[in-house]
């Protein structure tokens, strides 16, 4: 008998054996309890996705991706892919969850979790050496893992850590309106603790299966504490190259390391290249060979483009979607046949032809997408613009209603999907004002206006999404959505392994959102972009991620 | 001279200041807070309230100005710059000097190490577009302004009315299409960065073509009219009657007389190069004046914008002047005694 790291695993490898539980959900099981994913995928039976083999990949040279170079806080901050690109090559993660949703070991050389999931023993590797030269220690990790908790800091693991690390108390302090000031903090003095030089413990405050996932959310980059939080060239990390030079707006350059612990980087240099937001100066430099690819590029700009003979063309599904969200307190929405009305209301496949050229996939207003390994099967409703309007007349609104819908003009995919979904609305006789505002002004009032548009990015785990956006307070419950029934559904299904009831009480959760819940989701997003042929290695990460070290430039 | 030379120079501060208070005011009314754009839309209210704080943003909009005022011209040490203001904030120059801009909440650089490498930027690109508008617009007007309603000035005013016509963002694309798709002669976007695999003046080709297709007709225009008017003036009839032949008649008589009215019109054109070249370096991603205002402006970083009013405001008034001291010359009627 195997020796397996932890005593839920052999109950997996049942349920797979007897087709209880599905390969991919297995995978990522098996490897979030610790399993190695090269021992997972021999159990799975089939061969472990091979990246490039170190050996064949050839050496030196410079690469040019061109991204949005934007101003950079604190890496702990980081809120948007681009801004975590920049810092990802030269800080990294205590984990890594690739394209597959399946985790693996980064900074880490393994980790356990206990019985009831509640304490995580986390193995810090031992030959990973800071640009600067000490090692990566234990302290280091749990300064970090700290400093994220620190409301004063702000980053955005706090709301991930929320429920089993941090809770929530009353500062016993009023705001201008009355309401209690709350902030956070450690549940227990021991929540994260030093046990030794390269082992730190996790002491939960309840069952989390995800924890390995979390730890590699993209402001979760282990610093060095010696910085305090500062990044910019010359920024000490444990990553695979060194920034050079860094100007916002302009570029981010960087040089490869000689001494990386890991295998790469084959790059002698590599570079951001920031070519503004104009989508026709991306196709120009690739055009041009200006850049050897771009981190994004959307359907217009894939058609112009596959037709290079020098280009290759990338695809991967995502869990990025957008969300027409009601919210439920206001007069126009609070009845709860007006938002199913409005999901009536829409021709999925349309949408998708309409907004994104085709590239996505049906969404089904839950916000659970079939590729998220806790999905569970509903039937699927056409459009029905018959039925929406009988909703709407029970509703009060026999003629139904006039209302304005804020959303952003960039990227161009939202503003096209804003009026593609007014149209529809239109024909069940609700009459969509599209407010296109500035994005900056846009997210002063996303949580605040009635009704809008907003994209949400890929995350691996469905939960993960619904407790960050529908969970009654949540920080980013932008639908002021708040249904107890539905928040105690939620909690459970966080903390239950065993796939076959989770799927139970997701079927329930998803059945929820269907008939009460806040949202008209049309699409997720197939996610695209280009790439010289002359680049090797390169696999398209759905959240937008880059990691320079595994690609290499085959010269000519 | 020099009391005109003085008012002048009055003038600018007076009109300097005037606009730096406004860019204050209408940023005050802008929407968006500072302290959100920089921190991000997941950040906590209290989060952005303490930024709000220490950007020292609470206070009223005339002691901002006036400490802003202050800090410009040397006379206090900027305060964001102290170390314990928890912002990071240093500039290797320190923070009391004459000419301190501040610091860049978008770049989270000093000001004064953002703004001048994006002007010479764009200052490149405009003289480059300039040194050819200039010559073009006046060989174009002179040529079609010498017999008005004639073959050549119908053909001429075709060309110019049509370019000037198209935008700049159609004219870019569709020289993108024809020379870096079609026929991949030149580089598609101009980064000024050699490493890119196209020298720089290869690259300043396509932008500076743009900028020259869409400004000389408009320019060519008024020197058109501004040379039938003058063409059809007595003594340019007496010096034709008088026997002089006709390039001495336009070199000698025509063109000093036509070249007031439109003199000023070329010296706008300056203004417009340096702050208006925007929707150019969008296209091509130039990392010029342009795109930094552009940025500041929806960034709401108050600093880079003050810094870069200033910059476009004394260009302005000193074109102007120089338009002034240029009248002179060419008009000796309006010469002060």
């Amino acid at each position: 008998m195997e020796e397996y790291p932890h005593p839920k695993i052999p109950a997996l490898v049942e349920d797979f054996k007897n087709d209880k539980l599905a390969r991919r959900e297995f995978l990522r099981f098996a490897t979030l309890l610790g399993l190695s994913a090269t021992a997972a995928y021999s159990i799975a039976g089939i061969a472990m996705p091979a990246g490039a083999k170190a050996d064949d990949m050839p050496k030196g040279g410079n690469l040019r991706i061109g991204m949005r170079c934007m101003e950079i806080k604190d890496p702990h901050l980081a809120d948007f892919a681009e801004r975590s690109n920049v810092i990802r090559q030269v800080c990294e993660y205590l984990t890594f969850t690739d394209r597959n949703n399946i985790t693996h070991p980064y900074l880490l050389e393994k980790w356990e979790a206990s019985d009831d999931l509640k304490t995580w023993t986390l193995h810090v590797r031992k030959n990973v050496k800071w640009h600067k030269g000490k090692p990566l220690t234990a302290d280091d990790v749990v300064w970090n893992l700290k400093r994220v908790c620190d409301p004063a800091i702000g980053s955005s693991m706090l709301g991930l850590f929320t429920g089993y690390l941090v809770e929530e108390y009353d500062t016993g302090e009023k705001d201008s309106a009355g309401n209690a000031k709350k902030s956070s903090r450690l549940w227990s003095d021991k929540a994260i603790e030093k046990v030794d030089d390269y082992t730190v413990r996790l002491n939960c405050s309840s069952a989390q299966i995800a924890v390995p996932e979390h730890l590699f959310h993209y402001p979760m980059f282990i610093l060095d504490p010696e910085e305090k939080g500062s990044f910019g060239p010359g920024a000490n990390g444990t990553g695979p190259f060194e920034m050079t030079e860094f100007t916002v707006g302009k570029n981010a350059k960087y040089k490869a390391r000689t001494d990386y612990w890991g295998t790469g980087p084959y790059l002698d240099t590599f570079e951001f290249v920031d070519l503004g937001d104009n989508p026709g100066a991306g196709i120009a430099a690739v055009a041009s060979k200006q850049v050897d690819g771009l981190s994004e590029a959307d359907a217009v700009q894939i058609n112009s483009m596959k037709n290079f003979p020098h280009v290759a063309v990338y695809e991967v599904e995502t869990t990025q979607t957008i969300v027409a969200r009601m919210h439920p307190d206001n007069d126009l929405f609070k009845d709860k046949r007006v938002r199913q009305a409005m999901r009536f209301a829409i021709d999925r496949e349309k949408v998708i032809q309409t907004s994104l050229l085709g590239a996505g996939t049906p969404a089904e207003d839950h916000h659970v997408a079939p590729s998220h390994p806790e999905y569970a099967t509903l039937p699927k409703y056409p459009r029905d613009i018959e039925k929406a309007k009988k909703l709407l007349a029970d509703a009060g609104f026999p003629d139904g209603f006039e209302t304005d819908m804020v959303t952003r003009p960039d990227p161009i995919w939202e503003l096209n999907t804003a009026q593609v979904l007014a149209e529809q609305f239109n024909d069940i006789g609700v009459k969509v004002n599209i407010k296109s505002l500035p994005s900056a002004q846009y997210w002063e009032v996303w949580t605040k206006a009635p009704f809008s548009l907003t994209a949400w990015g890929h995350r691996p785990l469905a939960v993960m999404t619904l407790s960050l956006a529908y969970r009654s307070n949540a920080a980013w419950n932008e639908s002021n959505y708040s249904n107890p029934e539905f928040d105690k559904l939620l909690t459970e299904a966080e903390g239950i392994l065993d796939p076959k009831q989770r799927s139970v009480v997701m079927a329930k959760i998803e059945a929820i959102m269907q008939d009460d819940g806040p949202i008209v989701q049309p699409f997720w997003r197939i996610f695209s972009t280009v790439m010289d042929k002359k680049v090797k290695g390169f696999e398209l990460h759905p959240s937008q991620y880059i990691f320079a070290h595994q690609y290499a430039i085959v010269q000519v | 001279m020099t009391r005109f030379l003085c008012n002048r120079l009055i003038m600018m501060m007076v009109t300097m200041l005037c606009a730096s208070f406004l860019v204050f005011a209408v940023c005050e009314f802008s929407p968006g807070s500072v302290a959100r754009k920089s921190l991000g839309p997941f950040a906590t209210q209290q989060q952005v309230d303490l930024l709000f704080k220490k950007l020292r943003a609470t206070d009223p909009l005339p002691v901002r100005y006036s400490r802003w005022l202050g800090v410009l011209l040397g006379l206090i040490p900027d305060p964001l710059q102290a170390p314990d203001s928890g912002l990071n904030f240093n500039d290797p120059r320190g923070a009391q000097y004459f000419g301190n801009f501040g610091y860049s909440t978008l770049n989270k650089l000093p000001v004064n190490d953002v703004i001048w490498d994006r002007l010479k930027h764009t200052a490149v690109l405009a003289g480059l577009a300039f040194a050819l508008i200039v010559p073009l617009s006046i060989i174009f007007g002179i040529l079609s302004g010498l017999k008005e309603g004639g073959a050549l000035d119908r053909f001429l005013s075709v060309i110019c009315v049509t370019f000037t016509s198209i935008p700049e963002f159609a004219s870019g694309v569709f020289l993108v299409t024809l020379f870096v798709i079609l026929w991949p002669l030149l580089p598609g976007t101009s980064q000024l960065d050699p490493g890119s695999g196209w020298s720089i003046p290869s690259q300043l080709v396509l932008p500076v073509a743009v900028l020259v297709i869409y400004d000389f007709g408009y320019v060519a225009r008024m020197i058109r009219v501004s040379m039938i008017g003058v063409m059809e003036r007595p003594f340019i009839r007496t010096a034709v009657l008088k026997g002089m032949d006709t390039r001495q008649v336009i070199f000698g008589h025509a063109l000093r007389n036509a070249m007031i009215a439109p003199f000023t019109v070329l010296l706008l054109q300056i203004n417009f190069l340096v702050s208006g070249v925007v929707v150019t370096e969008l296209v091509f991603a130039y990392p010029g004046f342009g795109r930094l205002l552009l940025d500041a402006s929806l960034f709401g970083d108050i600093a880079t914008l003050e810094a870069a009013t200033l910059v476009t405001v004394a260009i302005a008034v000193t074109t102007q002047l120089v338009g002034d001291l240029g009248y002179m010359l060419l008009d000796p009627r309006i010469r002060v005694k």
